[in-house]
């Protein structure tokens, strides 16, 4: 009896235990839920690979490419969430009850003090900022929409050691004014040069500020990977990522030109309005995906004769053959009606131009195509082949009828290969050609052939060591050819974790542009003759930085530069003929030192960035500055953000640039020419984002230049007065 | 720091607020004018000398093209020369003291020779190009210069596919 009672209770436990079995999880799973969402930043781009943690549960998850997130299985009860990304400030959502299937979607900010910033021009492959050998300036793309600049030369006014006299770029001192022909700079757009085949210039107007993702500025000579131009650095603006779903943008800023300072000034009696609208779209259908763009910029101009319309578009396409190659076409256009102020009638009337100049005006027409195609060859060799076109064609309707029409071809093919775990190489090699078609330049053309390589070895200490060379031989039309061997080398220790040290010493060089050695034409009163002996110019560059982080309290940077310049190519005045030309006239020495800090005040809150660059540039030969270079450069920015409210200062000092073109203000050609000052400019600006209220909308509001300080870069050529701009951006 | 760092704010604003960089000039009282001459086509290689040249009284027989008529004569304009910009408060052969007297002048033209010499003599020079008053190419302009003014903007073409009728007295 006893055993059938055990038996009895034996089957009733395990049918229970059976019960349990089968019914538990089932009960279990019923009381389960799961937390999902979108994660995005503070522009409505998905954020993919974003860490979101369940605390004290061991539960997760992480985004997918689209910004998706998904953690199951969730007991009902009351949790905290934790989202973090590299580059984006930590989000903890704590008392999230769950008790249903929840939909948590969440913005995370960027952080401003990124820890790991990553830098593709320096030497065209992927690196940290904190391994590079030389210094380096990152522009954030939002700062340019932000600020509702009309092009990226307004953005670069604000870059420690860089320096603007108009359209020409000075980094560290290496550019005067050249009234177009020639830059010490390179410009690039993902990495495909971009400058004009006839006088050499960057043209800044013509990339479209609203499909930059980010600008890398590197100083100093980087001719050893870039060959001619990067004489004094390269600027390379990398666009936008191409999305994975559909998203379309718009931007658009209105704003006006407030009265000038000076009664006497005020030509139009009026505030002059500007306005820019860009609509952009990016998709990807299966293995292809692309980026378009339309922007048109109007500026009825703070001076007379100055007004421009400007229409610009964008493509970037991209077909993935495989996960591993890839080719990308790249087109970019440019038109361009413009009023011509070349300067101004004398400084009572600093906003009109000399009468005659009245109703001058000019034509452009640019287009660049380019093809950059990238294949993973094995796990340890990648290669990247790249073909473009920069067409060139500006007409202006003055009584000479001046026109001019250039083509410029580059192929280059480069292969980064890593040998051992400590050691990669990167070769290349490039061939340029250009053709000219000019009623100022004749009708010239040129080519380029070059080959570089360069090998970065890193050690245990940890040191990285970086060395390379290229060779560029030049010939232009009927000129004797000429090459240049451009070697460098640079170092970076990381003394402390901290603590980096980094050194370089380069070469560089910059083959005469054809406007250079053929120009043939008369104006401002000089006629110019061309130079058949003209002569490639170069430089020599050290430079010794440290950088010191303290993540989210202060990182510093000092950096001294030497640079001795060899051949400068400047116009001067033939002694046997009194005819201008271009010729290697100066022997020039450029020294410095640089200080950058950005100071987090309240962390995540209000943080401040100063920079301050001495400059000691000098012509050797005369004894005397360099012209259009400033001695001192001081900026500073302040930010200060809470919730969704952001709110900036910008301040810019430039002491007063010693030299300038005398020989204008001598001739009467620029009446009071020589009137020029130190330069102080502060811009206010405040955005607020309506992306918290699920709108994905962005306001900027903007005043440039807020004290209305008159100031010329260029003699005689006044820099935009008081201007007020309101601006919006808005992701579909 | 922090501290130090924040005053400095104050401190920069304050320098930008005082001043207001570039001031005008007084207007130029220098009596006298000033313009840019423009050269279409080919120079002619026969040409030695370039001059521009302002006359008081207008040219309506040879006689009227001499010395005491003849009011300003620049220096050499270059062979080549594509646009060229002067003024008379540049060095000149005549006025050689650089002031240039007030008055109403008949006629401003740019003179061209074929002598290695300067010459005065009429027909060693032919006229290139002259300046008409703001449209009106009828007739030569006459150039107004009041007292202690500067007229800018006295802009002389030069075709030498299509030369100005000639005054009187040349070959």
């Amino acid at each position: 009896m006893k055993k059938q009672l055990y038996i009895f209770k034996m089957k009733k436990f395990l049918l229970s235990v059976l019960m349990m079995i089968v019914f538990l999880p089932a009960s279990t799973l019923a009381q389960t839920y799961s937390i999902s969402g979108t994660i995005t930043d503070t522009h409505n781009n998905p954020l993919p690979h974003v860490n979101v943690i369940l605390t004290g549960t061991g539960l997760g998850a992480a985004s997918d490419i689209n910004g998706h997130y998904k953690i199951e299985n969730v007991k009902p009860g009351k949790y905290t969430i934790v989202f973090s990304a590299i580059g984006y400030k930590k989000l903890k959502i704590e008392d999230v009850t769950v008790d249903k299937p929840v939909t948590l979607n969440v913005i995370l900010k960027e952080e401003i003090i990124k820890a790991e910033e990553i830098i593709v021009t320096a030497s065209k492959y992927e690196q940290k900022k904190s391994d590079l050998p030389v210094s380096v300036e990152i522009i954030k793309g939002t700062n340019l929409t932000e600020r509702n600049y009309f092009n990226m030369e307004d953005a670069l006014r604000y870059v420690p050691g860089v320096n603007m006299t108009d359209d020409q770029i000075s980094i560290r001192g290496s550019g005067g004014y050249s009234r177009g022909a020639g830059a010490r700079a390179l410009l690039a757009i993902d990495g495909l040069p971009f400058y004009t085949g006839d006088t050499g210039e960057i043209v800044w107007e013509m990339i479209p500020v609203t499909e930059i993702q980010r600008v890398e500025i590197i100083k100093g000579a980087a001719s050893s990977m870039y060959g001619s131009s990067a004489i004094g650095g390269v600027i390379n603006s990398i666009t936008r990522d191409i999305t994975n779903y559909p998203q379309t943008r718009v931007n658009g800023f209105y704003g006006v030109y407030d009265k000038p300072y000076y009664s006497q000034w005020d030509w139009s009696g009026e505030r002059r309005p500007f306005n820019g609208l860009t609509l952009s779209h990016s998709n990807t259908f299966g293995k292809f995906g692309f980026n378009i763009s339309f922007s048109r910029l109007e500026n009825s101009g703070y001076r007379q004769n100055d007004y421009s319309k400007k229409y610009i578009g964008f493509l970037k396409a991209v077909y993935k053959f495989t996960p591993k190659s890839s080719l990308m076409l790249l087109a970019n256009t440019f038109n361009k009606r413009a009023d011509t102020f070349i300067y101004w009638k004398d400084s009572q009337n600093a906003l009109r131009p000399p009468d005659r100049n009245l109703g001058e005006k000019i034509e452009t027409n640019r287009y660049l195509f380019g093809l950059v195609f990238k294949d993973v060859i094995s796990d340890k060799v990648f290669m990247n082949v790249k073909a473009s076109y920069y067409h060139n064609n500006w007409e202006d309707n003055s009584i000479q009828n001046n026109v001019s029409t250039s083509g410029l071809y580059r192929g280059e093919i480069q292969i980064n290969s890593s040998l051992t775990n400590n050691l990669f190489l990167i070769t290349g090699v490039e061939g340029i050609s250009s053709n000219v078609n000019s009623s100022i330049f004749g009708n010239p053309s040129s080519y380029t052939v070059a080959g570089y390589a360069q090998l970065d070895i890193s050690f245990n200490f940890p040191l990285k060591l970086s060395l390379g060379f290229r060779y560029d031989y030049t010939r232009l039309d009927t000129l004797k050819g000429s090459d240049a061997l451009s070697p460098k080398l640079g170092l970076n220790y990381k003394l402390l974790k901290n603590l980096i040290l980094r050194s370089s010493l380069s070469t560089g060089f910059r083959a005469p542009t054809l406007a250079e050695a053929f120009t043939s034409t008369s104006t401002y009163g000089i006629t110019v003759k061309p130079n058949p002996n003209l002569r490639s110019e170069s430089n020599l560059t050290f430079e010794v930085g440290i950088n010191y982080d303290l993540p989210r309290l202060v990182n510093f940077d000092v950096a001294a530069f030497h640079n001795e310049y060899y051949d400068m190519i400047e116009p001067g005045i033939d002694p046997t003929d009194g005819f201008a030309v271009f010729d290697n006239v100066v022997r020039a020495r450029i020294q410095g030192f640089e200080f950058n800090t950005v100071i987090q005040i309240i962390p995540d809150m209000l943080d401040w960035r100063l920079s301050y660059t001495y400059l000691w540039a000098r012509d050797l030969d005369m004894n005397k500055a360099l012209k259009y270079r400033p001695r001192h450069l001081f900026y500073s920015t302040l930010d200060f953000t809470i919730s969704n409210f952001t709110f900036g200062v910008d301040f810019r000092y430039w002491s007063r640039v010693d030299e300038i073109d005398e020989e204008l203000v001598d001739l009467g050609i620029v009446p009071d020419g020589d009137l020029r000052v130190p330069v102080y400019v502060t811009d206010l600006r405040a955005s607020y984002n309506l992306i918290s209220l699920g709108l994905p909308l962005q306001f900027y509001l903007n005043a440039k230049n807020i004290f209305n300080y008159n100031y010329v870069e260029l003699i005689g050529n006044l820099k935009p007065i008081r201007n007020f701009s309101l601006g919006f951006n808005l992701v579909l | 720091m922090r501290k130090i760092l924040l005053l400095f704010i104050p401190f920069i604003l304050l320098i930008a607020c005082e001043d207001h960089g570039i001031v005008p000039l007084p207007p130029d009282t220098t009596t006298g004018f000033g313009g840019k001459i423009t050269f279409i086509g080919e120079w002619p290689d026969s040409i030695k000398r370039t001059h521009l040249v302002v006359f008081k009284d207008p040219l309506e027989s040879a006689e009227d093209f001499n010395i005491l008529n003849l009011k300003f004569l620049s220096f050499e304009i270059p062979f080549g020369t594509g646009v060229y910009y002067y003024s008379s408060k540049d060095s000149s052969f005549i006025p050689a003291t650089g002031t240039f007297e007030p008055g109403v002048y008949h006629y401003v033209a740019v003179v061209q020779q074929a002598t290695e010499i300067i010459s005065l003599n009429r027909k060693d020079w032919w006229v290139a190009g002259v300046y008409y008053n703001p449209g009106d190419t009828t007739k030569p302009g006459t150039l107004v210069i009041p007292e202690n003014t500067f007229v800018r903007d006295i802009d002389i073409i030069c075709d030498f596919d299509n030369p100005p009728p000639q005054p009187p007295g040349g070959n």
